[in-house]
């Protein structure tokens, strides 16, 4: 599998140079994990697998945009796929206007050089994503429903039968140990 | 300096993108010009990325792909100044052109559409914001001069508040430019706005807010609360 910083390199190929095969091997991989994510939050099978396409080719377009100092692909693409989802609920809510402006709609932004900060910034979402496998099934699953299942905490809450602020205090305790995983050394 | 600022799980309703959009404009206010809860918002996304590479693939159809590369030979990418500012701008434009000298408004708040200020009582001002994709949320600004205080209410729903400009105080703590407060059914406040200069909050309501008093129910019906 490919690590974060091949990933960084290979929408790095895409913008620079429009390389078909480094997509190939970005869609192979993301799309349908994206298709899943979408699918969980309650979109239906077939517009999920139209949304994900639509979010890579988001990644397409938008691929020399990405600054691998703030963000990895896989959260890049998360925060695409997360607003074309809001964004197809907004529309659904008021289907004569146009959707909303994209939220980062400046595409105009040249290539930044590859700085040696992307290595930190890849180094960190590999341990979120390690401290993520060992938090407490609780904590996890709160996290997993608050980011996947697009419903309000409140009903989260209704769901699970537990109050809403059992919702939040569960989301604070669970991103307060996810950061105290991240900052302990990895073993 | 900014002293208040959301709570963790509402930023991460935020960056989950669960927010209702009314609660959504303020928070995201306060963010854009808060470096701190940019930096908890970027570690937010981080875990929705993380959650995103643990999540199992789906099986996409054997042509997706191929769609995919036809969508992108298709259309070209959109050029970013084909879109025409939208005509509720210009009511906020005006609404802008009375703000106070170094007041920013909030970026979140793009494409909405606000009143000119009306009265709400002495001293105090208020403005109907309505966003383009969810004309019910309930969102406004308040204006409120020096010494001023807002009607003591208590909420049904919660009620975020984010300082565009000035400072007030509710009997719990200061609120300066930049802070931004969450009041829930067990805050009964009256913020008071310092002696030194009017006051700009921009604030969304989920629920109902109930006010005490004459002035208060006046604003609990215009705002439609």
């Amino acid at each position: 599998m490919p690590t974060s910083e091949d990933m960084n390199d290979l929408v790095r190929a895409v913008a620079t140079s429009g390389d078909r095969q480094a997509f190939a091997v970005l869609f192979k991989h993301f799309a349908p994990r994206v298709a899943t994510y979408l699918v969980r939050g309650g979109v239906p099978e077939p517009l999920a697998e139209e949304l994900a396409q639509e979010t890579m080719v988001a990644l397409w377009r938008k691929a020399a945009s990405f600054d691998p100092t703030r963000a990895g692909v896989s959260t890049w693409l998360f925060t695409i796929a997360r607003n074309l989802r809001i964004d197809r609920h907004r529309r659904r809510g008021d289907e004569d206007r146009p959707g909303p402006l994209d939220e980062d709609g400046d595409d105009s932004v040249d290539p930044a050089p590859w700085p040696d900060e992307s290595l930190a910034t890849a180094q960190r979402e590999r341990r979120i994503r390690h401290a993520l496998g060992r938090l407490s099934p609780e904590q996890s699953l709160i996290l997993q429903l608050s980011y996947f299942a697009d419903k309000p905490h409140a009903s989260i809450a209704r769901e699970l039968r537990i109050p809403l602020g059992t919702v939040k205090s569960r989301i604070r305790l669970a991103m307060n140990n996810l950061r105290r995983l991240i900052d302990t050394p990895q073993p | 300096m900014i002293r208040h600022h959301p709570d963790e799980a509402l930023l991460a309703a935020l960056a989950a993108g669960t927010l209702p959009r009314g609660a959504d404009v303020v928070v995201a206010a306060h963010a854009e010009r808060c470096p701190h809860c940019q930096a908890r918002l970027r570690e937010l996304d981080a875990v929705g990325g993380a959650l995103l590479e643990d999540a199992e693939p789906a099986v996409l159809s054997p042509e997706a792909l191929a769609r995919t590369l036809a969508r992108i030979d298709a259309a070209p990418a959109k050029a970013a100044a084909d879109v025409a500012p939208a005509a509720s701008d210009v009511s906020a434009a005006r609404l802008q052109a009375s703000l106070p000298d170094g007041m920013t408004w909030p970026r979140s708040l793009r494409g909405a559409a606000a009143t000119r200020w009306r009265w709400l009582g002495p001293g105090m001002r208020w403005s109907r914001v309505t966003l383009a994709d969810d004309r019910a949320a309930n969102v406004f600004l308040l204006r409120i001069a020096a010494g001023k205080s807002l009607p003591v209410h208590s909420h049904r729903g919660i009620e975020l508040t984010q300082v565009l400009y000035g400072t007030f105080h509710d009997g719990r703590a200061r609120f300066g430019a930049g802070d931004f407060d969450e009041a829930d059914d067990s805050i009964h406040h009256q913020p008071v706005v310092e002696a030194g200069g009017e006051c700009i909050c921009l604030a969304s309501v989920e629920g109902h807010v109930a006010f005490d008093g004459r002035v208060a129910r006046v604003l609990g019906a215009l705002v439609g609360m």
